[in-house]
């Protein structure tokens, strides 16, 4: 625990040291959550009963998409491409901790402050100006709060895969655009899953990426509850461990092949 | 002449370099072109539940979307960089610009191009041509020129935009989240006609970061769905006006920003 709040104190002192850049980016956040709430606004006014829940549930969704996207994406491939680059890297595999392990801690301490001074701001503003609801109870609460934590820590060893990848292929700057938006794509970010047509939902439905949005927020909203949100709960967990195995065995491939560039 | 001289030599010299990587080249690309799919899918979703979004049908939509690429697609092939302002002023390496008996700007401008625009550029024509067939489309002489100054006015806009955020960073060490607001606005912007939103944000996209300029009111016009008669029709024309005020604005704002460039050491 102390190493994730020494990690989350230095992620705050960097948000503290460019003030600007902090009011900006709640500023965005804020933007995206107003413009995704337009969206459905208009198209429910076009025809409300065809999207599967009402209005406030959808854009309940909609700013939640907009709020987990705050925080759930730690950037470890960010880290490891650039210290992989710059030959850094040696510095950081010197350390005395498992390497994985740091970067999970690193992840933990950033996405700690931006819970606390990005994420809750603005859904605390959003609720007060753009009739987010809460969960239907606190059982949807407590679910929701457990399958976020699993779909951070699935994403977090999505990235650590590419990260790992980077070691070997040098760039993935490119690789990332396609992959940030596929994952938002089938992670149902801003569209849910079961508006998709049926061949691309099936393709959803098993991939892990649904873990990150799609799940929680459709526990969150009341869309899936029960049985339905532990079965969707278990879907994480298993993915998790898969990930986690690979995400071990690709790392101990890469760290063989690792060529540090100078440094 | 002599500045375009030197800005072509240095492109030159940055194309070269990064030809080396063609691995980098051909991936780039494709990403392109899968982001691009991904994003015409999700508006393809949301609007193939209903027969259109407050009036505009799906290939108005891809047309709106296109035309906004288009005009991006020239300004990520050659100010993209202006991105990566801040880092220059971060790192102190800004300084080489200014040592050399050289236009800082066009020093600036020449340091890289980026091919991704090609992909942009592939993506938005291929786009265009099937919204106009599919829309059965027809324009007469005035559409058929006012097209490329919208393209190039759009260009215009979103490099004058970028270049006066990123000078921000002269000022306060960062200017990527600026820079990351500009890129909201215009994903809403690009993605979705500005009527379907509130007032207030329609009044910021036109007054005052004026990026609807560079694909709804054009494509009002273009597209044929615009009233002469209405209290504000003559917006529609309104593009390359926009651009070349804004492009005099930026033009100032660089220049104070020089002035007041302090190096970090570096």
């Amino acid at each position: 625990m102390k190493i994730f709040w020494s990690f989350a104190r230095q992620a705050f002192h960097f948000i503290a040291a460019y003030r600007f850049n902090f009011f900006m980016e709640f500023f965005l956040v804020l933007l995206r959550m107003y413009g995704i709430y337009w969206v459905w606004r208009v198209l429910y006014t076009q025809r409300p009963d065809a999207f599967g829940v009402d209005l406030d549930q959808m854009v309940t969704y909609g700013v939640m998409g907009m709020a987990i996207e705050l925080f759930i994406w730690s950037r470890p491939q960010w880290y490891m491409a650039n210290q992989v680059k710059s030959g850094a890297i040696d510095t950081d595999l010197m350390k005395p901790m498992d390497f994985h392990f740091y970067m999970l801690s690193r992840s933990v301490g950033e996405v700690l402050t931006s819970i606390a001074v990005l994420a809750l701001p603005a859904l605390l503003t959003a609720y007060l100006i753009l009739d987010v609801q809460l969960p239907p109870d606190l059982l949807n609460g407590l679910i929701f709060v457990a399958s976020l934590v699993l779909g951070f820590l699935l994403l977090f060893h999505l990235n650590f895969i590419l990260g790992s990848l980077s070691v070997v292929a040098l760039d993935i700057r490119h690789i990332s655009w396609a992959y940030f938006s596929l994952v938002r794509f089938l992670g149902g970010q801003i569209v849910p899953l079961w508006l998709f047509p049926p061949f691309i939902r099936v393709l959803a439905e098993v991939l892990p990426f649904q873990g990150t949005y799609y799940l929680p927020i459709s526990i969150y909203i009341g869309r899936l509850s029960g049985a339905d949100a532990i079965r969707a709960v278990e879907f994480q967990f298993v993915w998790l461990v898969a990930l986690v195995v690979l995400s071990r065995l690709l790392w101990a491939w890469a760290y063989r092949r690792l060529v540090v560039q100078g440094g | 002449m002599e500045a375009l001289r030197l800005y072509f030599r240095l492109v030159g010299l940055s194309m070269r370099a990064r030809l080396q990587y063609r691995a980098d080249f051909i991936m780039g690309i494709l990403n392109v072109i899968a982001l691009n799919a991904v994003n015409l899918g999700l508006i393809a979703i949301i609007v193939y539940r209903f027969v259109d979004l407050n009036g505009w049908v799906i290939w108005e939509l891809f047309f709106l979307y296109c035309l906004w690429l288009l005009g991006h697609s020239l300004y990520s092939l050659f100010f993209w960089h202006f991105w990566d302002l801040e880092e220059y002023l971060i790192q102190g390496t800004f300084d080489q610009f200014l040592l050399r008996p050289a236009s800082p700007f066009i020093q600036f401008l020449g340091r890289e191009v980026q091919y991704i625009g090609f992909a942009d550029i592939s993506v938005a024509v291929v786009g265009l041509v099937l919204a106009y067939r599919n829309l059965g489309l027809h324009w007469g002489a005035t559409e058929w020129l006012f097209f490329p100054l919208v393209v190039l006015s759009g260009t215009v806009i979103e490099t004058a935009l970028i270049l006066m955020t990123a000078c921000i960073a002269f000022w306060t060490g960062r200017s990527s989240m600026g820079i990351d607001l500009i890129a909201e606005l215009n994903f809403l912007v690009q993605h979705y006609p500005i009527d379907i939103f509130g007032l207030w944000f329609r009044v910021i996209v036109t007054g005052i970061i004026p990026v609807a300029f560079m694909n709804y009111y054009p494509s009002l016009l273009l597209l044929g769905k615009y009233d002469p008669n209405a209290p504000y029709a003559w917006m529609v024309y309104m593009s390359p006006v926009v651009a070349l005020v804004l492009s005099l604005i930026a033009s100032r704002v660089w220049n104070q920003a020089i002035q007041r460039y302090a190096s970090s050491g570096g």
